[in-house]
C-alpha cells in the first residue's frame, strides 16, 4: 500500500543523506576521540557506530552499502593519523560497519518499526539487536583484528569494545534517530510550557551536574560502584524527561546524564580518580547500559499507554466526528450539500491535521477529474480547478482505477509518475493521501489530504478511519447526483409539458388530476362553459365529467366513457372532437386520452384546441356543398326540356279535363260521374305536376346536408323518374339490372341523387353521337362484401380516351362545348365525403362509371 | 246512304291527357278514338269517312313525327294536328311542311283544339266528298 515501496528517491536525495552521514561520521569520531580515556586507545563512547546503526535503521537495506561507504573517508581521516598500522584502520571500519549491519538487519527482523521506539516490543527488539547482538558480535572481529594487529589481549579488547559499543548504541541511536526523524515536527508543534518544560529539564541537569561534579571536592571515595556513583543523582531528571516527554525525553536526558557523567569522568571530577582504572571505566559504561535498558522499556511502555489512551480518545472523537459526520449527510437536500461538504473538510482537515483536504470528482464520461470542494489552511491559496488529468495523470490513473494513494514525500512516487512528482513538488505538496470515493461499484472522486512543506504519515488506523468517510462522502455523492439527475428530468418534463400546444392533464388511476401543463390551467375544456380553470390538480376528472354529464352538457358523457375505458384498460386510447362554448362562438377542442404507462395505472387527456382547423373543415364543407349546388342547378339547365315536358304533361291533362268539364257544366244534365272522373284525373295530374317540383325543389335546395338511411335501388328509381322526359327525347334506354336487395346505406340523398344524375346525363351524352344501333345505359347496384355497395354506370359511347380515366374527375375536365367540367369532380368529393370511392374504366361497350359506398354510418359531408 | 261518322283520333302516350282530350273532343260532338303509341294506331283499319289525327310529338318508341312521315309516306293523307310541350321552330316547319293542319303547344287552349279539329275535319270531308263522287261508292 505505501507508495515508497517504489520509491525512487532523487540521486540529489541520496548524495545528501551520504554526504550527512560522513559528516556525522567525522563529527561523531571526534567526540569519541574527545571522551576518550588518556592514554587508552578505546574511548568509553564511540558515537560513529551509533551514526552507522542509525543510519541503517533510518534507511532501505538496498541502499546501506552507499551509506557505509561515505562514512569510509570520514574515518580513514579521523584514523589514519592516530591509529597505526593503516590494516587496522580499514580492519576496524569494517568491524564497524559489521556492527551497524548485524544491529540493523536484527532490528529490522525483530522489530515491525525498526526506527521507532514508543512501544515495549519496538524497544525489546532494538535493545536486543542494536544494543546487544550487534556489538556483541562484532566485537569479536574487532578483539581479534586488535590482537593480531596490535598484539593487545584478546578478553581485554573485547570486554572494553563490547561495552564500549553497548552504551554507545543504546544512548546514542535513538536520540539520533529521533532528531533525525521528528524533532523538528515536535519541536515546532510544542506549546510555549512544553518548550519551557524541556528548557527547564535541560537547566536542571546541568545545574545538578555542575553543583554534583564541580561542588564537590571530597576526593576520598574512589570506588565508583559505590552508591555514591553519580547516575543515581541523574535518575530523577532521565525520569522526569521519560514520563513527560516518552522515548524522546527519555533518550535526550538519559544523552545528557551519559555525556556529563562521562565528560567529568574522563575529566577527573567528582570522585573520579585520574586517570580512572580499567574497572572503574568498566563499573561507569556497565551501571549506565543497565539504566539505560530499563529506561528505555519505561519509555517505551509509558510512551505504548500513551498512546493506547490517546489513541483511545482519538478514535471515540472520530467517531463521534463520523457519527456527525453521518447524520449531517442523511436526509441533506442536496442543494445543501456543497456548502455541508466544505464544512465537513474543514473540520475534518483541522481533525486531522493536515494543510489542505480536498474532494475531487470524476466527471460521469471520467475524462475531467477536477477539485469539486476543498479546504484549505488560512494561509494557503486555494488549489486550482483545472482537470487533475493533465497535473496528475498517473495519481488520477490510481484512483480512478480504485486504488488508493499514500506517500510520504513526492520522492515516494514511482518512476513514471515524473509528471505528477513534478507537479506535486511545484505546488508545494509533500505528504499526500487520496482514497477513491466508490458508491454502486464506480468511482465517483476522490478524497484528498495534502500537506504543504512538512510531512506527514499516515498511520492505517486513519487511513481506516477516513476510508469511513470516504464511504458517507460517496454515498451522499451517489445521492446527490441521482437527486440532480431526478431533479434535472423533473424540469425536463415540466419543460416539456409547458412547451405543449395541447392542454395536458395526467390523471392517476382514479381518475385524479396529478400534474396539468400551462395550456390546461389557462384553457382546459370542462364541458361546463364555465371558468376555463376549475380543473385543476387534485380535482377528479371523472367527477367533473359526470357532473357535467348530469348538468345535461352534450359530450360529457362520451369523454367520461372513454376515459373511464382508459383508466379500466379496455381500450388502448381514447380520442373525440367537441365543439364548446356558446352557439355561433364555440370553440372545437379535439380530446386524447392515452393510458400512462406505469404500475399504479393512469392516463394522460391532451385536450388540442382545433377550432382553426374545424373552421377550415367547415368552410371547405360549405364550398363544396355551394359547389355541388351550383352544379345541380347548371345540370338542372341541361334538364331543362325534360322538366318542361314533365310539368307540361300533367298541365296539359289538367287544362283540357277543366275544359271538358266546363263544357260538360254547360250541358243542361251533366253526367256527374263523368264529371268526378274527370276531377279525378285532374287531382292526378295535379299530384305529378307537385311531385316534379318537389322533386326539383329538392335538388335545386341549397343548405346543409341531411344524412339519413338510403336504400340505393329506390334512390336509382328515383333519379330515373326526373330523367324520364330526357331519356325519351334522347332516344336513349335506361336498363336496370339491379341487385335484389341491397343494403341500406346512409348519407345525403340529394347529394347522392347529383351523382346518379350526372353520371347518368353523362352516359345519355356520350352516346349522343351514336346514331341507331344500342343506345342503351345500363344501371347496375350489386353487394360487392359485407361492407360496401356498388354502383355501375354504362354507356354503350366511344369510352374514355386512354390516360383520362383518372384526369376525367379533375376539376374542369369537360369533354363538352358546354358546361363547366365540374360535374365528376363534385361528383368524386361527394363519394369521398360518405366514405366511398369512384371510379371509370372502358367496358366492351364503353365507358363505365362505379362508385362504392361503405354500409352503414358514413363520415357524411 | 248517309255519309260516314267523322272520327278524331287521338294518339299520346300520357293517359291523362289522352283522357282529357277525349272528353273534350267527344264534349264538342266528335266520335273520338285514342291510341297510347303509334304502333296501336298503325295497327288500326283505316277509318271509311272524314276523319283527323291529333297526335303528340314526343313520345317512347315511335315519335308522332315519324308516324307522320310513315302516314305521309304510305298516301294516307289524314289531317293531323300536333300537340306538343316543347315545341321548336325547326320542328314545327317540318311538320306544316309534311302538310299537318296545326301545331299546338301544351297546355293548349280547348277553343284552339276544337278550331283546329273542325278545321281538320272539314278538310277531309272535302276530300272524301270529291273521293266519293271520284270513286262513286262508298268506301
Amino acid at each position: 500500500m505505501r507508495a515508497n515501496d517504489e520509491s525512487a528517491p532523487s540521486a540529489l536525495r541520496v548524495g545528501a543523506i551520504a554526504l550527512v552521514v560522513c559528516l556525522g561520521y567525522f563529527v561523531g569520531a571526534n567526540i569519541g576521540f574527545i571522551l576518550r580515556l588518556p592514554p587508552a586507545t578505546p574511548s568509553i563512547l564511540w558515537p560513529p557506530n551509533s551514526i552507522l546503526t542509525a543510519t541503517l535503521l533510518l534507511s532501505p537495506p538496498r541502499r546501506w552499502w552507499m551509506y557505509l561507504l561515505a562514512a569510509l573517508p570520514a574515518h580513514l581521516i579521523v584514523e589514519l593519523p592516530v591509529i597505526s598500522p593503516p590494516s587496522l584502520v580499514f580492519a576496524l571500519f569494517a568491524t564497524n560497519c559489521l556492527e551497524a549491519l548485524i544491529g540493523a538487519a536484527a532490528v529490522r527482523a525483530l522489530s515491525d518499526a525498526p526506527a521507532r521506539f514508543d512501544t515495549l516490543p519496538r524497544v525489546a527488539a532494538f535493545v536486543v539487536g542494536a544494543g546487544m547482538l550487534g556489538p556483541f558480535v562484532s566485537s569479536f572481529v574487532d578483539a581479534g583484528a586488535v590482537f593480531l594487529l596490535v598484539g593487545e589481549p584478546y578478553v581485554s579488547v573485547w570486554r572494553t569494545r563490547f561495552f564500549s559499543n553497548l552504551i554507545t548504541e543504546l544512548a546514542l541511536v535513538p536520540p539520533i534517530v529521533f532528531i533525525v526523524r521528528s524533532a523538528w515536527t515536535r519541536a515546532r508543534q510544542a506549546s510555549l510550557s512544553r518548550r519551557l518544560e524541556a528548557g527547564l529539564l535541560a537547566a536542571s541537569i546541568v545545574s545538578v551536574a555542575v553543583v554534583y561534579f564541580f561542588g564537590h571536592s571530597d576526593a576520598a571515595d574512589p570506588l565508583l560502584g559505590s552508591p555514591h556513583t553519580p547516575v543515581a543523582f541523574f535518575v530523577p531528571f532521565v525520569l522526569w524527561g521519560t514520563v513527560r516527554f516518552g522515548p524522546a525525553g527519555a533518550t535526550l536526558t538519559f544523552l545528557m546524564t551519559t555525556m556529563v557523567i562521562i565528560w567529568a569522568a574522563t575529566h577527573g571530577h567528582a570522585g573520579f580518580s585520574m586517570p580512572p582504572s580499567t574497572e572503574s571505566v568498566l563499573v561507569l559504561q556497565i551501571s549506565l547500559a543497565v539504566s539505560a535498558v530499563p529506561i528505555l522499556c519505561l519509555a517505551g511502555l509509558i510512551e505504548e499507554r500513551w498512546r493506547d489512551r490517546t489513541g483511545l480518545a482519538d478514535r471515540l472523537r472520530f467517531e463521534e466526528l463520523l457519527a456527525r459526520l453521518s447524520g449531517a449527510f442523511v436526509h441533506l437536500p442536496s442543494n445543501k450539500m456543497d456548502q455541508t461538504f466544505e464544512a465537513w473538510l474543514e473540520r475534518l482537515g483541522r481533525f486531522v491535521d493536515v494543510d489542505r483536504m480536498m474532494l475531487l470528482r470524476l466527471s460521469a464520461d471520467r475524462e475531467v477529474f477536477t477539485v469539486s470542494h476543498a479546504w484549505s489552511a488560512p494561509d494557503l491559496p486555494p488549489p486550482p480547478r483545472t482537470n487533475l488529468r493533465e497535473a496528475f495523470p498517473w495519481v488520477v490513473s490510481q484512483l480512478v482505477a480504485e486504488r488508493p494513494l499514500i506517500f510520504l514525500s513526492p520522492d515516494d512516487l514511482p518512476r513514471d509518475a515524473k509528471r505528477d512528482r513534478d507537479s506535486l513538488i511545484e505546488a508545494g505538496t509533500v505528504s499526500k493521501l487520496a482514497l477513491p470515493l466508490v458508491a454502486g461499484g464506480r468511482v465517483l472522486g476522490a478524497l484528498a489530504l495534502v500537506t504543504v512543506g512538512r510531512e506527514c504519515e499516515w498511520p492505517e488506523e486513519l487511513v481506516g478511519r477516513l476510508q469511513l468517510v470516504t464511504e458517507v462522502f460517496a454515498n451522499a455523492l451517489a445521492r446527490k447526483e441521482s437527486e440532480d439527475a431526478l431533479r434535472a428530468s423533473e424540469l425536463m418534463k415540466t419543460a416539456i409539458l409547458a412547451s405543449l400546444n395541447s392542454g395536458v392533464a395526467v390523471l392517476n388511476g382514479g381518475g385524479e388530476v396529478i400534474a396539468v401543463n400551462r395550456v390546461w390551467t389557462r384553457s382546459s375544456p370542462d364541458f361546463s362553459q364555465a371558468a376555463a380553470a376549475s380543473v385543476s390538480v387534485g380535482d377528479n376528472y371523472l367527477s367533473v365529467c359526470r357532473a357535467a354529464a348530469r348538468r345535461g352538457q352534450p359530450y360529457a358523457e362520451e369523454a367520461l366513457t372513454g376515459i373511464e375505458s382508459v383508466l379500466g384498460g379496455t381500450r388502448a386510447g381514447f380520442s373525440f372532437e367537441y365543439p364548446a362554448g356558446a352557439a355561433g362562438h364555440e370553440r372545437w377542442f379535439a380530446m386524447s386520452v392515452v393510458p400512462l404507462n406505469r404500475a399504479e395505472g393512469g392516463a394522460v387527456v391532451s385536450s388540442t384546441d382545433i377550432s382553426e382547423r374545424k373552421r377550415a373543415e367547415l368552410e371547405a364543407q360549405r364550398s363544396r356543398q355551394e359547389l355541388a349546388h351550383f352544379t345541380r342547378v347548371s345540370t338542372m339547365g341541361e334538364l331543362t326540356a325534360s322538366l318542361a315536358h314533365e310539368l307540361n304533361q300533367p298541365l296539359t291533362g289538367i287544362l283540357t279535363n277543366a275544359q271538358a268539364a266546363r263544357r260538360l257544366l254547360d250541358r243542361a244534365q251533366p253526367d256527374i260521374e263523368e264529371l268526378r272522373a274527370i276531377v279525378h284525373d285532374i287531382i292526378e295530374d295535379d299530384r305529378r305536376a307537385a311531385d316534379v317540383i318537389q322533386r326539383l325543389r329538392e335538388l335545386l335546395r341549397k343548405g346543409e346536408s341531411e344524412v339519413s338511411r338510403l336504400d340505393l335501388n329506390a334512390l336509382i328509381r328515383d333519379v330515373l323518374k326526373l330523367l324520364g322526359s330526357d331519356t325519351v327525347i334522347r332516344n336513349v334506354n335506361i336498363a336496370l339490372d339491379l341487385e335484389s336487395s341491397v343494403p341500406v346505406v346512409s348519407g345525403d340523398r340529394v347529394q347522392l341523387e347529383q351523382v346518379l344524375l350526372n353520371l347518368l346525363l353523362n352516359a345519355m351524352e356520350a352516346m349522343a353521337e351514336r346514331l341507331g344501333g344500342d343506345r342503351t345505359v345500363v344501371v347496375r347496384t350489386r353487394n360487392t362484401d359485407a361492407a360496401c355497395v356498388q354502383a355501375s354506370v354504362e354507356d354503350g359511347g366511344p369510352g374514355l380516351r386512354p390516360g383520362t380515366l383518372e384526369t376525367v374527375f379533375e376539376p374542369f375536365y369537360t369533354t363538352k362545348s358546354s358546361g363547366m367540367g365540374m360535374g365528376l369532380a363534385i361528383a368524386r368529393s361527394i363519394i369521398e365525403a360518405h366514405g366511398g370511392t369512384i371510379w371509370a374504366e372502358n367496358s366492351t361497350r364503353g365507358a363505365t362509371f362505379h362508385f362504392r359506398l361503405p354500409l352503414g354510418r358514413s363520415g357524411a359531408a | 246512304m248517309s255519309e260516314p261518322e267523322a272520327t278524331v283520333f287521338v294518339v299520346d302516350d300520357d293517359p291523362s291527357v289522352r283522357r282529357g282530350l277525349e272528353r273534350l273532343l267527344r264534349m264538342a260532338g266528335h266520335r273520338v278514338e285514342t291510341f297510347a303509341s303509334a304502333r296501336e294506331f298503325l295497327e288500326r283499319p283505316e277509318h271509311a269517312g272524314p276523319r283527323c289525327l291529333v297526335l303528340d310529338v314526343r313520345m317512347p318508341g315511335q315519335s308522332g313525327l315519324d308516324l307522320h312521315d310513315r302516314l305521309v309516306a304510305s298516301g294516307r293523307d289524314i289531317p293531323v294536328i300536333f300537340i306538343t310541350g316543347h315545341a321548336d321552330v325547326p320542328m314545327a316547319v317540318r311538320a306544316m311542311k309534311a302538310g299537318a293542319v296545326d301545331f299546338l303547344s301544351k297546355p293548349f287552349d280547348d277553343s284552339e283544339l276544337l278550331g283546329a279539329t273542325r278545321q281538320a275535319l272539314d278538310r277531309d270531308r272535302t276530300r272524301w266528298a270529291s273521293r266519293r263522287r271520284f270513286d262513286g261508292d262508298a268506301p
